[in-house]
């Protein structure tokens, strides 16, 4: 009889599961706020590498990053109740973290000894992983690559903080103008005329190495 | 098209959001410009190697990590309220302390005899006169002289007040 409930429990709990991934953002928030607490799990799950890459490209280092992007879903757990459910889920978790980022790099900036290619370079020298390498690629194209993966990010490291934060929203997590002002609390020409140095800026970093 | 209204549009022409009038002339100087044909082309490279960064993943321990802080949150959340709801019930003990205090030291007050002055009794007569609804003197004095009385008070009424008075004392001579 145990047995039997404990199933029932089980297939109930994948239910539930499968209809929050089904749902939307604002879907999933809803349910939350009703008391479904693994919707927050859902949310993570949706998240988590999103926001990860977009801290870890604002910042260049990865374990601080993994530590924000913590920091970020706590602050949405408790805050959640006072999100403004007319906006989108994902605009808040964004300015949430691009605030972060922010406060991170004006920490830095106070304390000179951490740089940020410093950083990178460190988590790059010891444990990068290969994805960007074909591993069907002969050995000297790998190198190529690496290296050339190497420049383009620390090509976007270059960049003015303002304008790097705006590049990543729109080229990496593909973001609209509008929803980067208002994650950025920027108005939409500011955006426009920051995204398009930015993208002047990189490619003129980047372009020497392209030949 | 000239080569500053070119770049000044290349932002939307980029990111294909341009009207359909504009993206023909913006690819019409492309065709004609080699400089701005290569600016466009250097962009679009290295944004394409931008895009095409690796996505670096959540480390293997991140959920664990998340939901002990979240915990950690949950619990510091739950003490917090309880010490509210202390402060709370600590508050209302000390209200509640102080309002009997109050109430005690009142009946006490009440419980202690005390003299009572009051205000003097003053009685006063009203200063209505009562009418008078007896017979006039004159018919009082007629009555032992023998006359009836509704003669008597005819007389009364229409002789001098002093009649009966002088009879009276001529009378007594």
């Amino acid at each position: 009889m145990a047995i039997i409930a404990r199933k029932q429990a089980v297939q109930q709990g994948a239910n539930v599961r499968d209809q929050l991934r089904a749902m939307d953002d604002s879907g999933v928030v809803t349910a939350f706020l009703n008391g479904e607490e693994r919707a927050f799990s859902e949310l993570v799950e949706r998240y988590q590498t999103r926001l990860l890459n977009f801290i870890y490209r604002t910042i260049g280092d990865r374990e601080k990053a993994e530590d924000l992007v913590q920091e970020v879903f706590i602050r949405v757990y408790r805050h959640l109740h006072r999100f403004d459910r007319s906006k989108k889920f994902s605009t808040w978790a964004y300015t949430i973290a691009s605030n972060l980022a922010k406060n991170e790099l004006r920490n830095r900036s106070r304390n000179p000894l951490v740089l940020f290619q410093t950083v990178q370079k460190n988590w790059q020298d010891d444990d990068r992983p290969l994805q960007f390498e074909d591993s069907t690629s002969r050995p000297d194209d790998m190198y190529r690559k690496r290296h050339l993966r190497e420049i383009v990010e620390e090509s976007v490291a270059k960049l003015p903080e303002h304008h790097r934060n705006v590049f990543i929203l729109r080229e990496l997590e593909g973001k609209s103008y509008e929803e980067i002002a208002e994650i950025t609390d920027c108005n939409l020409g500011t955006v426009k005329s920051r995204l398009n140095r930015a993208r002047n800026s990189f490619a003129e970093i980047v372009a020497p190495y392209m030949e | 098209m000239d080569c500053r209204e070119f770049c000044d549009n290349h932002l939307a022409f980029v990111d294909d959001t341009l009207a359909g009038v504009e993206l023909v002339r913006m690819q019409l100087h492309l065709t004609e410009c080699d400089v701005c044909a290569q600016h466009d082309a250097t962009i679009r490279r290295s944004l394409m190697l931008f895009r095409n960064l690796p996505r670096i993943e959540p480390s293997a321990d991140f959920s664990k990590r998340l939901e002990i802080k979240l915990h950690e949150v949950k619990m510091a959340d739950a003490a917090a309220n309880h010490r509210s709801s202390l402060r709370f019930r600590a508050g209302v003990a000390v209200a509640s302390a102080v309002m009997l205090a109050y109430i005690g030291v009142s009946l006490r007050h009440v419980d202690t005899p005390q003299d009572l002055v009051l205000p003097p009794v003053v009685a006063t007569a009203t200063t209505s006169e009562v009418p008078t609804s007896g017979p006039a003197p004159e018919m009082i004095a007629a009555v032992p002289a023998g006359i009836p009385i509704w003669t008597a008070a005819l007389f009364a009424e229409q002789t001098p007040a002093h009649f009966a008075s002088i009879q009276l004392v001529s009378a007594a001579r």
